[in-house]
């Protein structure tokens, strides 16, 4: 299959993209390719179909969520040039981390602290959007993304931290 | 007696079109079949009228006892006896609390053996004599062969305990169509029944195992989103504190398997009683201590406290993996004999806000949705639905420093694939060992030991210059398959899969050669006519996909095809089963290329709803 990903779900191609749609489409395919349609057909048609049905479902994960849709998309114009992030943004991250450790027990601070992040998650979203598909700027979103990557991982490091 | 109207009438299969297929839940306490016939599923009951089938097994002196027949015996011959034989499948002695079953068990290796008195018996081959009974059972109910079945598993089943199920089922003689997950088959029977949309719990409290899966039900398609729970905790465990609190304060020894299943058997029915019940009056006798007292419904509730928190605790966990809230909820199902206890139905209508559906029988829903999906797979039923489930349990490989490095995520929709990278660590290395691991945990010791994968015939080379691709596979049964690569020279690295837990080929194929006293001569006239068959049915089904795609092939393909058939019909004449069986898998080969492009314009014409003549890569 070397059709890209929009290709597949017939999407158009930017950061913004419509989820509903994407649903719908994916689910689409599914119906028609899944190796539950073909319990009774041929031996090549069930490989055929373990194939697709495994790669377009890997391709579904990477729309889906937009950090690995960023990426995706990134990849499909911006050549592997090493990043590199600012040092005051490394400075942020730990001093974050830092915070994080020192109010282990406290719940109220920490739903307080949940939800700040996740603002903070949300604005480099838009950002990163903007450099995506109004901008078309693709150095700076190569490093947006991977601001986006650290904070998402905090953002699920403090979900974790509420759900035990 | 028909349970559920699934299509209009008139508008049924015609009977002799209908393929005789089933839907199997094999449960901890319990089994059960069922089948739609004319349109509508139903249980189909034992051969004693009664719909659900003890999950016993006995072995007497020269005979096997299956059902209620082997429950009389779980008193006066308790080791012989086997109960909830499915807490004991896929795993390993160190794997379970010896002190909780009541049988004298023994390490297998990769199986616990269970003494008997006619020898040693793993609980594989005690769950393929639960299977052989149902197998009869529907074959007689149903008139004749089944084509295949669909077995339920619970969705918190790993890989270990899933292989061991459809070894079981290969040595009980049944052709498994697909096993499918538990909840996901109660969402089938459910969502089918009420024409059900948007997300759904299913809470499925059986005999062993707890599982919670979230699912977003819609037209055609019903999509898993996320699974949870603990293969390891059950009704019985609600039972076992009972069972202690009795042992402790009556200084019972439960060192006596006789006593061990007498109190466990006590415990059950005050469980039970329960459920319905404030209080009962306990009056027992065991080896002479009498018990006797009033057991109140607070004692109990306050007793299985934690185990109810556990409960709850996946279900937040499951409706975090979702990516819900406790509000996006448009239903919540109770399934399983254990949900009928007050106190989960309780904690889980606290927890959502919500009433709880439970008007399908919770003993029976489960082998409802597995004969659904039956007919459903076989081109049976009117319906078109289509389920996409998810691997409960993270993949992943040990590696420096006994650490779990993960391949695969949990709840990743199936089927799925992730490659992996390797490299040699010696100049002209040409094996190398993968320990795959399933588990959440950070180490491989936490986690449970799939199988270790030799990787073979890697091309010697400089260390660390070698690139190879290992790629893992989980298919919609929720197994996995190893392949690998070494890529810079395309060279196919042979695997040796040595599973950590289960039965090997070889054991296999001893127990099914015992298990069928066919006379060679039967044997093989059975695989002639099988192999003339599929033979048949891959012509048929090769002429109906040129007459769709023919402007797929290209002219070296269709010549290829064309000889490909002409051998299989000269083979066909002959009684040679190799030779035929040969020629069916030339012409398998020859028609790889043609199939993989027919795939992608199925993928292309899902979106576009016309056909297309003109194909763009």
């Amino acid at each position: 299959m070397t059709k890209n990903y929009f290709e597949i779900f017939n999407l158009p191609e930017k950061f913004d993209i419509d989820l509903v749609l994407l649903q719908d489409n994916y689910r689409e395919i599914q119906k028609k390719i899944h190796p539950d349609k073909f319990t009774t057909s041929t031996e090549n048609e069930k490989i055929q179909s373990m194939i697709k049905s495994t790669q377009v479902n890997d391709a579904y994960l990477t729309m889906k969520l937009p950090l690995k849709r960023a990426h995706y998309l990134i990849s499909l114009h911006h050549k592997n040039k090493k990043i590199i992030l600012p040092p005051d943004f490394l400075m942020q991250q730990m001093e974050w981390e830092e915070y994080f450790e020192s109010i282990q027990t406290e719940k109220e601070k920490i739903n307080e602290f949940h939800k700040m992040i996740k603002d903070k998650k949300n604005d480099y979203s838009k950002l990163l959007q903007n450099q995506i598909d109004q901008k078309k700027d693709w150095d700076a979103a190569a490093i947006t993304v991977h601001k986006l990557q650290f904070v998402e991982q905090l953002v699920s490091k403090i979900s974790q931290e509420l759900l035990n | 007696m028909a349970l559920l109207q699934i299509s209009e009438p008139g508008k049924s299969t015609m009977p002799h079109e209908h393929k005789r297929v089933i839907g199997i839940d094999l449960g901890t306490t319990n089994s059960l079949i069922a089948s739609v016939i004319s349109g509508s599923v139903s249980i189909l009951s034992q051969l004693d009228g009664v719909n659900l089938l003890p999950s016993i097994v006995h072995y007497a002196e020269d005979r096997i006892l299956i059902g209620n027949e082997a429950k009389e015996h779980q008193v006066d011959d308790v080791s012989n006896t086997i109960v909830s034989v499915k807490r004991l499948i896929g795993k390993n002695i160190n794997d379970i609390n010896i002190n909780n079953v009541p049988l004298e068990l023994t390490d297998g290796g990769g199986v616990i053996n269970i003494r008997t008195r006619q020898g040693l018996k793993n609980p594989i081959e005690v769950s393929a004599e639960i299977l052989k009974k149902l197998k009869l059972t529907a074959e007689k109910k149903l008139g004749g062969e089944l084509m295949g079945a669909v077995i339920t598993v619970p969705a918190y089943f790993d890989d270990a305990q899933r292989q061991a199920t459809k070894d079981a089922c290969k040595i009980a003689g049944l052709t498994i169509l697909r096993l499918i997950n538990e909840p996901t088959a109660a969402a089938v029977a459910y969502g089918l029944d009420k024409k059900s949309t948007g997300n759904f719990v299913i809470f499925d409290l059986g005999g062993g195992t707890f599982d919670i899966s979230i699912l977003n039900l819609s037209e055609g398609l019903f999509e898993v989103l996320a699974t949870q729970g603990d293969a390891q905790l059950g009704g019985d465990d609600f039972d076992q504190k009972i069972v202690s609190y009795l042992a402790q304060k009556y200084q019972i020894d439960l060192k006596d398997l006789v006593n061990k299943k007498n109190i466990m058997l006590v415990a059950n029915q005050i469980k039970e009683s329960l459920s319905t019940k404030k209080d009962v009056q306990v009056n027992a006798e065991i080896n002479g201590t009498k018990i006797k007292e009033l057991f109140t419904k607070e004692k109990f509730e306050e007793m299985v406290q934690d185990l109810i928190s556990r409960t709850i605790l996946s279900t937040k966990k499951a409706l975090h993996d979702a990516n819900l809230n406790l509000n996006q909820i448009d239903g919540v199902v109770m399934v399983g004999g254990s949900t009928r206890m007050t106190c989960i139905q309780n904690s889980v209508k606290d927890l959502f806000k919500q009433n709880l559906l439970n008007d399908l029988n919770p003993d029976e829903v489960v082998a409802l949705g597995a004969a659904l999906q039956a007919d459903i797979l076989v081109g049976n039923a009117e319906e078109d639905l289509l389920l996409l489930d998810v691997t409960p349990l993270s993949l992943g490989i040990e590696t420096m420093g006994s650490i779990v490095e993960r391949v695969i995520p949990r709840n990743s929709t199936l089927p799925v694939a992730m490659a992996q990278e390797f490299t040699t660590y010696k100049d002209g290395q040409t094996a190398m060992i993968i320990h795959v691991v399933q588990g959440e945990r950070e180490l491989v010791d936490d986690c449970r030991s799939l199988a270790k994968f030799t990787l073979k015939n890697i091309p010697p080379m400089v260390a660390g210059s070698a690139k190879i691709k290992v790629t893992f596979q989980v298919d919609t049964d929720g197994l996995l398959s190893v392949s690998a690569e070494e890529t810079s020279t395309n060279v196919k690295a042979s695997i040796e899969v040595k599973p950590s837990y289960g039965l090997s080929e070889n054991d296999i194929k001893n127990m099914l050669q015992s298990s069928f006293d066919l006379a060679e001569d039967d044997k093989l006239s059975r695989s002639l006519a099988e192999a003339k068959i599929d033979a048949e049915q891959l012509i048929d089904l090769t002429q109906k996909a040129i007459d769709e795609d023919s402007d797929l092939l290209t002219k070296n393909e269709s010549t290829a095809i064309k000889i490909a058939v002409t051998e299989i019909i000269a083979a066909l004449k002959t009684s040679d089963t190799d030779k035929i069986n040969l020629a069916t898998k030339k012409l398998n080969t020859e028609g790889e290329p043609f199939a993989a492009k027919r795939m992608d314009r199925s993928i292309h014409k899902a979106l576009t709803g016309q056909s297309i003549k003109k194909l763009e890569f």
